[in-house]
């Protein structure tokens, strides 16, 4: 058996006769015996084969944050500022979760623990519970806007709120009731990829193709310059990309499947795909209701599927569905990641058993979490009259707020010898991870600003 | 080899062969219960911590003021 950095801080060695054998084990076993066999043979198509095997995590986390809020964050900024400095903007954004993801993985195929596992015990539970703290409420927050968007996209077809959520709460029953990582991975890849229904709505709206080159290239235009609400929506299109929940997920989804530092380079692969179609999944639904900008149309109240409304005059019904479904598809899948995040959270703290290849009668704590956390928020979602795009964007803004802390306790361990072994992170990211955790701090910063003193940005040149 | 009454019930001998032939010793969910050491925390690393743990906190109050300020 090869043994990893934290043989050297662990108790060794560990007796085997204390080594108890469960159906978590023994279902990773047989994954890893497929992925053995796939990188022992040569060719394009074994090499295939082995990607095929070991992506997962990275795709369903970066796919799973195209979330409902997201994608409304991304729509009302087409809409509020039609083609231009965004568009660049979310690009660099996912570049930023490529490099904060890629951390994640690397520490959890290196040391094969969940985020909030190796937080409580390499920094104590004082700062643990700090970090449990913020998760919980993020994850939670962030749950009841999924079903927001559950809840508006259904409606577009007619779908009454009680139905959307209950049939939700279905769904995310028959996504984890497989027992088995890997087909609950498999079955959510597919689901996921369904994010893509944003490109062929783009498409529809016959972009000017000039106008969305000329922003990548200058950043511009920015209309309305620097402003509280370019902010908020700057501040929701991060909270849209790099969130807490992601570091937690993708870190646990990392070990529950399996991966070892043999794995490294093809998670950072399927880190980077993901990233990629997420990206171009943002900037489709941006394109998508940039006529709205165009038209002088007023998307301040819209939830998701007022977008679709608001758009069936300019792409048609069949368009207009596309994005509905789309809206739905994102609040699904990431109602399913994230419930799973705080799961995979609570077992780690609570050291109960925790994977989605336990049997209910084995994981009933995990389960029982997952299943709590939906339900609690697809019931607050019932509440009438809650202003609903406003919540989405707040939500957004409040992830980015705690990112930085986040992130420091992410920077750390990837940095951690002792924990890592020589798989620490190297000198060009860490410049990168800090340019980043800089960038967030300021942009909040900023934020508060605008708040307390909205005439600095009068000064500025905004208005 | 794990003694037999440790082994889950279901599991049998050729389960815990591939297990132990294929998984890394800490990929074994039974081991994953010891505790990895602390570390100890510099002045610098706690100075950071505590920074971002208040700029948290004020940013929270700043998002709640600006609900109320919206609401109003």
């Amino acid at each position: 058996m090869n043994l990893g950095p934290l043989s050297r801080i662990t108790p060794q060695p560990v007796p085997q006769d204390d080594v108890v054998i469960t159906h978590e084990d023994v279902d990773r076993a047989h994954d890893r015996v497929r992925v053995s066999a796939a990188r022992a043979q040569r060719g394009a198509f074994s090499k295939f084969r082995l990607l095929w095997l070991l992506v997962g995590p990275g795709i369903l986390v970066m796919l799973g944050e195209n979330d409902g809020p997201s994608m409304i964050s991304y729509a009302a900024t087409g809409a509020r500022f039609g083609i231009g400095f965004f568009i660049p903007f979310v690009i660099l954004t996912f570049c930023m979760a490529i490099v904060v993801q890629e951390m994640t993985m690397r520490l959890g195929s290196a040391t094969h623990r969940g985020h909030a596992e190796l937080i409580f015990d390499r920094f104590g539970p004082f700062w643990g519970w700090f970090s449990m703290i913020d998760l919980g409420i993020g994850n939670f927050l962030t749950l009841i806007t999924e079903f927001i968007a559950i809840r508006a996209g259904l409606g577009f077809f007619g779908v009454p709120p009680w139905a959307a959520v209950g049939s939700a709460l279905v769904f995310l029953c028959l996504a984890v009731m497989m027992h088995r990582y890997w087909t609950w991975e498999r079955t959510l890849l597919a689901i996921a990829v369904f994010n893509l229904v944003f490109v062929p709505v783009a498409l529809l709206t016959h972009p000017n193709w000039h106008s969305v080159g000329s922003a990548l290239v200058t950043w511009k235009p920015l209309p309305g310059g620097l402003t509280q609400d370019t902010l908020i929506i700057v501040l929701a299109d991060i909270g849209a990309t790099v969130t807490p929940w992601m570091l937690f997920f993708q870190q646990s989804a990392t070990v529950d499947k399996g991966l070892t530092r043999k794995d490294i380079h093809l998670g950072r692969i399927d880190t980077v795909v993901g990233a990629a179609l997420a990206a171009t999944a943002a900037v489709a639904t941006i394109i998508a209701t940039a006529p709205l900008f165009a038209h002088h149309m007023t998307a301040e109240n819209f939830q998701g599927a007022e977008f679709a409304q608001a758009l069936q005059p300019l792409i048609g019904r069949f368009g207009a569905a596309l994005f509905a479904i789309g809206i739905v598809e994102a609040g699904m899948v990431a109602s399913v990641t994230i419930s799973i995040s705080s799961a995979y959270a609570f077992g780690e703290v609570a050291r109960r058993p925790h994977s989605l290849n336990l049997p209910v009668a084995q994981g009933k704590a995990f389960y029982s979490v997952l299943f709590l956390c939906a339900a609690t928020a697809g019931a607050i979602v019932l509440i009438p009259g809650l202003p609903l795009v406003y919540v989405v964007l707040l939500v957004n803004v409040v992830a980015v707020l705690a990112m930085p802390p986040a992130l420091v306790f992410l920077f750390m361990l990837a940095n951690d010898r002792e924990v890592m072994g020589d798989l620490v992170s190297p000198r060009w990211a860490n410049i990168l991870a800090t340019g980043v955790v800089v960038f967030l701090t300021l942009a909040g910063l900023l934020f508060g600003i605008s708040v307390i003193a909205p005439n600095v940005f009068a000064f500025l040149g905004g208005k | 080899m794990p003694s037999k009454d440790k082994v889950h019930s279901a599991i049998t001998s050729s389960d815990q062969k591939l297990v132990l032939s294929s998984l890394e010793p800490e990929q074994l969910a039974g081991l994953k219960k010891h505790l990895i050491p602390r570390r100890q925390l510099s002045g610098l690393e706690k100075f950071v911590m505590w920074s971002l743990r208040i700029y948290l906190l004020f940013m929270i109050v700043v998002v709640i003021y600006q609900v109320w300020a919206s609401l109003h």
